[in-house]
């Protein structure tokens, strides 16, 4: 089987620390479920992912070298 | 009105309305199908009852007091002979028919299941997703349950007849079991099924062998347990369906007693919206000023479509209870509370898949409740949404290359009749004066005078004078439009945020908006009779708003591409290529004709001397003038020759399309990205005052002798065709013989057509080529289509040489007749002429049968863009509506109204495209933009400075701050 998450298109997906993500949280001023989600049975998602973890993920961007995006973690 | 004041909106709720609820908001119950008595006066308890509103003005409220105008008017109420279902809620009640005990009403699904679906709506919720799933996935589930989990009665099957009827569908026995039985027990030889005798039946079902001669007798009905063993025991199927209807109170009773604890997983709230009240028993009459009366000219009453509709219910009620008080029987009533049911939907939705919609006695289908709000023409997208409005203007537009591309012409009528708000100050008393003093007729006039005390007064010829003296400090006076006001202008379809820009008004004679030709691409407009709207801006921060955001030339650089998308166009292109691609030479008069409508008076050094020992100027010294000073550029211009400039002054290459044109031209482009848009916006212009003046210098005359080719030229293309069809005819010869090779992963047929399509397009390419050689550099039609002005070598190509072959759907023409386009050829002809090849050259003539088949392709094209715009339409309409409530937020991010963050960054990466130009093939260019940085950087400490602090574009708001924006002189504040 082909591992997708170790293709080069396909960017980095980390699982956030809970105290990073409180920081995320307060910038932001929201709740974690008012974060964009992704599916539990996504194949980029790290194997140690669960519901309702917040996944950090970094892209190359053209215009701003890396675009970094938070996805909450759903089923 | 006074004291309206306005208030928030804390929240809305939706829910159903409990019939209690329609009675008490009830000014009065209908009883009467009855309007107007004879002396024209309203019915009491009749349709057009006084409590419920009025609209004549004169009259007074019965319910209220108020007059026509301030009264909202107000609800009556029908109560209805016999409950009938809202067609608003056909589905859900469906839905809770199916999910719902027969007997005890309860959800069929056991209190765990119950709870889970409970637990899910409640995620869904806080994850902001459809509800719909989560209740729709539980009424799945119930609709499983052959047995209620609660009392256990058997569940059946529910059938929805649309719009309103419902059944419930139960297997019964069916009355012809006895046979059935017989026929199963004979057997089937060919399908080697046995025999089978009554006492090896009653072996198998355990049925008594008595029971069993019953049965088969037809005397004994079998019970269920036994039909099914008897079922088994012959593989046979018993039962028939029988329906049983569901009368809408049936359904009533079974949905008041739902527990309130059920519904909540249903998605629905109970305290708001019981489900028996989907069910009407009370129908609210609207208010007449919903459903107002015209009186026509002959005097006789024209009622509204609702009040029509209203009528036809109250005969159907009464009838329905005179009927039921007389004992009719059940047939009857039951038909006639079906047709009460028919009036009640088609009052509530006259547009339902399968019902009949009412009718006019002229035949016109009603217009009731949903086809008021449904549509482009509805409540929503037509009165709310999208409104007709004051201080705008419509007309035709037509050309003024004299105007700024800032500036629109509009006609005097139209800048009399629409105003500005003047706020008289001491300092403007004198100005108001004099605009009143003019009377609303005469031009820069005013139409109205305010008051300080709020009263309105209407300027008229003859009070003019007498206002003039009075107004003062305090008053306002509502101005004609004078040149130098900001408008809007737009022209539709507004696709992108272009088509909608703001203009500084020049008052001219005549009766068309006029708009300088290079804002022709952002609006998309040509002059054959398009039309335009103009929005006069009524209060200071709109102006502000418009003049900062959205004028002209702030919308030089498309946010789609990150270029230019105004620029010079056509005839100025053409006009820039003949002043600079053989850089002509230019007296002293020709050079100041050349640009006496720029802001250049005065002629730099002569670039030379001629041989007569007279000063001239060249082409590029004259183009040059436009440019700033200090610009510095070299690129592959349109022609494929270099283009360089150097400290502004043009030194190589021909100004063209892809110099100045409209989309992404590199000066332009450069001058507005590094200049500003005031610059590039004086740049454009000049450029197209330019370029007029040079064409109309050389002269630029198109006619059909620069498309007609030497004899000696048509004989040859003539030969070359002749050749393709020869080829071809070689080519049919090889396929009919066989001989044809096919190509990988084609057939034989589709080789053949590929290798006639190849040979009939190099023929046409070949006559386009000996009709070029033809054409001197100086044929106008070769210098549009090199500059890029207008037209292509193609079109020279089709119009001298050769038009060529005719495509529909990318394939040579094979439709028409059975095996065969026309009727002039034999059938399974396959030569060139026979499918579409046309020899001919527009210049030439097409024959009929070319003209035919050139048709053919013709449509297709058009046919393709009908159907693009209307697709590409509704496409942007879905989006727009999607995309409609994103905003990017203070903090960078994008959310949507409920604060959900869509992007954490402005298109992930927080940048404008229009400040950051890079596509595909122009990636940012770093190093000359740190060379430049550099530049400014290590000249003087002074130029560090600057570097080093803010530097605020000079935005000039007016035309008229022009002559302050000279080059050099700095322009810091906004003026
Ligand atoms: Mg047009
Ligand atoms: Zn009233
Ligand atoms: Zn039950």
């Amino acid at each position: 089987m082909v591992d997708v998450s170790q293709h080069e298109l396909v960017p980095e997906h980390t699982v956030l620390e809970e105290d990073v993500l409180e920081e995320v949280l307060t910038e932001y001023d929201i709740d974690r479920t008012d974060l964009p989600k992704i599916k539990r049975n996504d194949s980029a998602l790290p194997d140690e992912a669960d519901v309702g973890d917040v996944i950090k993920i970094v892209r190359n961007s053209r215009t701003t070298d890396q675009a970094v995006v938070y996805r909450l973690v759903v089923e | 009105m006074q004291n309206s004041t306005p208030k928030d909106i804390g929240s809305i709720n939706f829910g159903l309305m409990e019939p209690e609820e329609y009675r008490e908001m009830s000014a009065t119950k209908i009883i009467t199908a009855d309007t107007y008595d004879d002396d024209g006066f309203p019915i009491d308890m009749g349709l057009m009852d006084p409590r419920l509103g009025v609209i004549d003005p004169g009259l007074e409220c019965k319910t209220c007091g108020k007059h026509s105008g301030s009264c909202n008017g107000h609800f009556g109420h029908i109560e209805l002979a016999a409950p009938v279902i809202h067609v608003g809620f056909t589905k859900l009640i469906r839905r809770l028919l199916r999910g719902t005990c027969r007997e005890c009403s309860r959800l069929l699904l056991t209190e765990d299941e119950r709870g889970e679906f409970y637990d899910q709506i409640d995620e869904s919720r806080k994850l902001g997703r459809d509800l719909n799933d989560v209740t729709k996935a539980a009424i799945r589930q119930a609709r499983k349950k052959d047995r209620c989990p609660h009392c256990g009665e058997v569940q059946y099957d529910i059938d929805h007849e649309k719009p309103t009827t419902y059944y419930e569908v139960q297997q019964v026995l069916t009355s012809e079991y006895s046979q059935r039985i017989a026929g199963a027990m004979q057997g089937d030889e060919e399908a080697g099924v046995e025999r089978t005798t009554p006492d090896e039946l009653a072996e198998k079902t355990e049925i008594d062998i008595g029971r069993i001669n019953e049965i088969l007798s037809g005397s004994f009905r079998p019970r269920e347990s036994q039909r099914k063993a008897i079922e088994k025991a012959l593989d046979i199927d018993l039962t028939e369906e029988d329906t049983n209807k569901l009368m809408p109170s049936d359904i009533r009773d079974w949905f008041e007693a739902i527990p309130d604890e059920d519904m909540e997983v249903l998605g629905i709230n109970p305290e708001r919206s019981r489900p028996e009240w989907m069910i009407l028993t009370v129908l609210p009459v609207p208010p007449v000023t919903a459903r107002p009366s015209i009186t026509l000219d002959n005097g006789q009453r024209s009622e509204d479509d609702l009040t029509h509709k209203l009528v036809d219910i109250i005969r159907i009620n009464q009838r329905f209870m005179e009927n039921r008080e007389a004992g009719a029987p059940q047939l009857i009533i039951e038909d006639l509370w079906e047709l009460l049911q028919y009036h009640v939907t088609t009052f509530m939705d006259n547009e339902i898949s399968g019902t009949p919609p009412a009718r006019h006695r002229s035949g016109r289908p009603l217009k009731t409740l949903s086809q008021r709000l449904k549509g482009k023409e509805g409540r929503f997208r037509g009165s709310l949404s999208g409104k007709r409005v004051n201080f705008s203007a419509r007309t035709v537009i037509s050309p003024d290359p004299t105007l700024s591309l800032n500036e629109v012409g509009v006609p005097d009528r139209v800048a009399s009749e629409m105003t500005q708000t003047m706020n008289v100050t001491e300092r403007n008393v004198e100005e108001a004066r004099r605009y009143v003093s003019n009377g609303p007729e005469a031009h820069p006039g005013a139409n109205y005078v305010r008051r300080p005390d709020g009263r309105r007064l209407k300027v008229t010829e003859k009070n003019c004078e007498q206002l003039a003296e009075k107004v003062d400090a305090g008053w306002e006076v509502n101005r004609h439009l004078v040149d130098g006001d900001i408008v809007i202008f737009n022209r539709q379809p507004s696709l992108h945020r272009m088509s909608i820009m703001a203009h500084e008004v020049v008052v001219m004679p005549y009766k068309t908006f006029r708009l300088n030709t290079v804002v022709c691409p952002p609006y998309n407009a040509d002059f054959d009779g398009d039309e335009m709207n103009m929005h006069a801006l009524q209060n200071e921060e709109a102006r502000a708003e418009a003049r900062v955001l959205m004028r002209v030339q702030e919308q030089i650089l498309s946010p789609r591409f990150g270029e230019n998308i105004i620029g010079a166009i056509q005839d100025h292109i053409s006009g820039m290529y003949l002043l600079t691609h053989d850089n002509p030479r230019f007296n002293e008069t020709q050079a100041l004709d050349l640009l006496r409508a720029t802001r250049i008076d005065e002629l730099p050094e002569p670039s030379g001397i001629d041989d007569e020992g007279e000063p001239f100027w060249t082409g590029y010294d004259v183009f040059s003038e436009l440019l700033p000073d200090d610009l510095d550029l070299e690129f592959t211009g349109t022609v494929g020759d270099d283009v360089v400039v150097e400290n502004g002054q043009l030194l190589e290459g021909t100004i063209a399309e892809d110099e100045v044109g409209e989309f992404g031209g590199e000066i332009v482009d450069t001058i507005t990205k590094v200049y500003g848009n005031t610059r590039a916006r004086i740049f454009i212009n000049e450029v197209s005052t330019l370029a007029m003046r040079a064409i109309m210098h050389f002269g630029f005359s198109i006619g059909i002798d620069d498309e007609t080719i030497p004899e000696e030229a048509q004989a040859r293309i003539d030969e070359t065709i002749e050749d393709a069809n020869d080829r071809v005819e070689e080519l049919i010869e090889a396929y009919e013989r066989g001989e044809l090779e096919s190509l990988p992963g084609r057939t034989i047929d589709e080789t053949l057509e590929m290798k006639i399509m190849q040979t009939l397009s190099r023929a046409r390419d070949n006559a386009g080529n000996i009709a070029d050689e033809h054409f001197t550099d100086e044929n106008p039609a070769v210098v549009m289509a090199e500059s890029g002005a207008r037209g292509s070598m193609l079109n020279l190509t089709q119009m001298a040489g050769c038009v060529g072959q005719q495509a529909v759907r990318g394939e040579r023409i094979n439709r028409g007749y059975e095996d065969r386009t026309l009727s002039h050829y034999k059938p399974n002809d396959l030569s060139a002429e026979a499918h579409g090849f046309v020899e001919n050259s527009y210049t030439s003539g097409l024959t009929p049968r070319e003209f035919f088949f050139h048709a053919m392709g013709g449509r297709e094209g058009l046919v393709d863009t009908a159907v693009r715009t209307s697709k590409s339409g509704y496409l942007q309409r879905r989006l727009i509506n999607a995309l409609s409530e994103l905003e990017a937020q203070y903090d960078g991010t994008v959310r949507d109204t409920s604060d959900t963050i869509v992007q954490f960054e402005f298109g992930e990466d927080g940048t404008s495209p229009v400040k950051v130009s890079s596509g595909d093939d122009n990636d940012i260019d770093v190093e000359r933009i740190a060379d430049r940085v550099l530049d400014s950087e290590f000249e003087s400490d002074a130029e560090r400075r600057d570097f080093l602090g803010i530097k605020t574009e000079p935005t000039n708001l007016s035309e008229y701050a022009d002559d302050r924006l000279v080059e050099g002189t700095e322009v810091t504040s906004d003026d």
